[in-house]
């Protein structure tokens, strides 16, 4: 990989992270508020957007599939469904709702100077790192629960194409999409000053996740530079600890940058390479993007008057989200906004189970964490 | 006017809301004598969108003004 190739893919990486956090803290686009929302309160309008955000990926994804212009398909990192992804998913949704944002969420928040997203993040860091201490035998469960061996997409596993698979989905989904569109089912009111309707934020990050997979090779993803950054740190305190843990010698995600015909791996140990070249720099976009949007509101302040138990939920929350992005494999950012749209099993069972977690963090929250507010 | 006000800044989504639920359920009365306001004063800008929206389908008056890095959400009875 040349100096220019590496500057260009991680400046890319950095300017989408940093428009989409701009985008999302404008339109207080929550992705761990549009499930527990669903449960809690009953209010759907998010979750009428975000289903907006995977049909427009949909569509866009499929054009340029179509076109020839993603280098590899189904994008690397994805295998097999496997009993895993739905658990992992299921503690992903309960860990989300606790820590009051998912892996995005957390970063703008905190950008804009949350404090409970600043426990979330440091949570997020644990428990991305710890899961390298039972990685064999989860790798083990989740092999051993694969239940369509060598399939990673819908269309495969039926043994049909992509182009009509995907079609179907695309009527399917578009059908209450069109009909939302048409009755204003995704229009809020809000008095917030410089807000962005949370439709036009879905269009905007379907753009940008295309621009992605295109430039890059792959959709939005965080999670894997947690556990990077973990293992780093960790490294500095015990250096023999992290040498011996099989995690974090692993390289097993290739990647290729097709526009400039270059080609990068990478894993989850301390090192600098591919995932860190991706990875760090939407991390960083992500949470200047919420600094640079509440900033130019004059909305940024950080108050440090929290309550405790909030701030324990998010430090709990996030320790839960950076486990079960290891165990699912991956986040919500990558499996709903990259997997889900190209119709991957994995995406799909992880999609499944945020539901049940959300719905029992929900319950967790209000019974217990709110409770002693 | 008796008004009370609740400061939640620096919390977030739903303690924002359910905060918010509970003390418009405990004051209905209080505010539905027109002689009482509640306020809430957050920095959580989708309270914006979920704490007037929920008061007002349920019967209330409210606006919503921002003063400096914060917003002031006011609750009171809707013929004031």
């Amino acid at each position: 990989m040349t100096f220019s190739g590496e500057l260009i893919t991680g400046l890319t990486s950095l300017v989408i992270g940093c428009i989409a956090g701009l985008v999302m803290h404008r339109s207080d686009f929550c992705m761990a508020g549009m499930m527990r929302d669903l449960f809690l309160f009953r209010r759907y309008t998010m979750l009428k957007v975000l289903a907006l955000l995977v049909l427009a990926n949909m569509i866009l994804t499929e054009v340029f599939r179509l076109y020839g212009w993603i280098a590899l398909f189904p994008y690397p990192a994805f295998g097999p469904p496997a009993l895993s992804n739905l658990l992992g998913g299921a503690l992903f949704g309960f860990g989300m709702v606790l820590a009051g944002g998912c892996v995005a969420g957390t970063l703008y928040k905190m950008g804009s100077g949350n404090v409970i997203s600043m426990f979330a993040f440091v949570g997020l860091l644990i428990g991305s790192t710890f899961y390298a201490e039972f990685h064999g035998a989860w790798k083990a469960f989740s092999d051993a629960t694969v239940f369509a061996p060598g399939k990673i997409t819908l269309p495969q596993l039926l043994g049909v194409s992509q182009g009509a698979t995907v079609s179907a989905a695309i009527v399917i989904l578009g059908i209450p999409v069109l009909n939302w569109w048409k009755t204003g089912a995704f229009v809020r009111r809000s008095y917030a000053a410089g807000y962005l309707q949370p439709w036009k934020a879905a269009l905007i990050i379907a753009v940008l996740v295309t621009i992605s997979v295109i430039t890059i090779g792959v959709p939005l993803g965080i999670t894997t530079s947690y556990s990077k950054f973990g293992s780093w740190f960790l490294s500095l305190i015990l250096p023999e600890h992290v040498r011996d843990l099989a995690y974090f010698s692993a390289k097993p995600f290739s990647y290729a940058n097709q526009l400039l015909g270059i080609a990068y791996s990478g894993g989850p140990g301390p090192g600098y390479d591919g995932i860190a070249l991706i990875q760090y720099p939407l991390i960083f976009g992500l949470v200047a993007g919420g600094l640079i949007s509440s900033a130019s509101l004059g909305e940024f302040r950080i108050y440090l008057k929290v309550p405790l138990p909030q701030l324990a939920s998010g430090l709990l929350g996030g320790v839960l989200m950076g486990l079960a992005a290891r165990m699912a494999p991956s986040c919500n950012i990558w499996h709903l906004l990259g997997g889900l749209p190209i119709l991957v099993m994995q995406s799909m069972l992880f999609g499944i189970g945020l539901l049940p977690g959300a719905w029992l963090g929900g319950k967790f929250l209000s019974g217990i964490v709110l409770k002693n507010n | 006017m008796e008004i009370k006000e609740i400061d939640m800044r620096g919390q977030i989504c739903p303690s924002t809301f359910i905060t918010a639920l509970r003390e418009i359920n405990l004051n209905k009365n209080e505010i539905k004598s027109e002689t009482f306001k509640l306020v809430f004063i957050t920095d959580n800008r989708d309270s914006t969108v979920t704490i007037p929206e929920t008061a007002e389908n349920m019967g209330y008056g409210t606006t919503v003004t921002k003063i400096e890095q914060h917003y002031r959400i006011e609750i009171f009875a809707a013929r004031q």
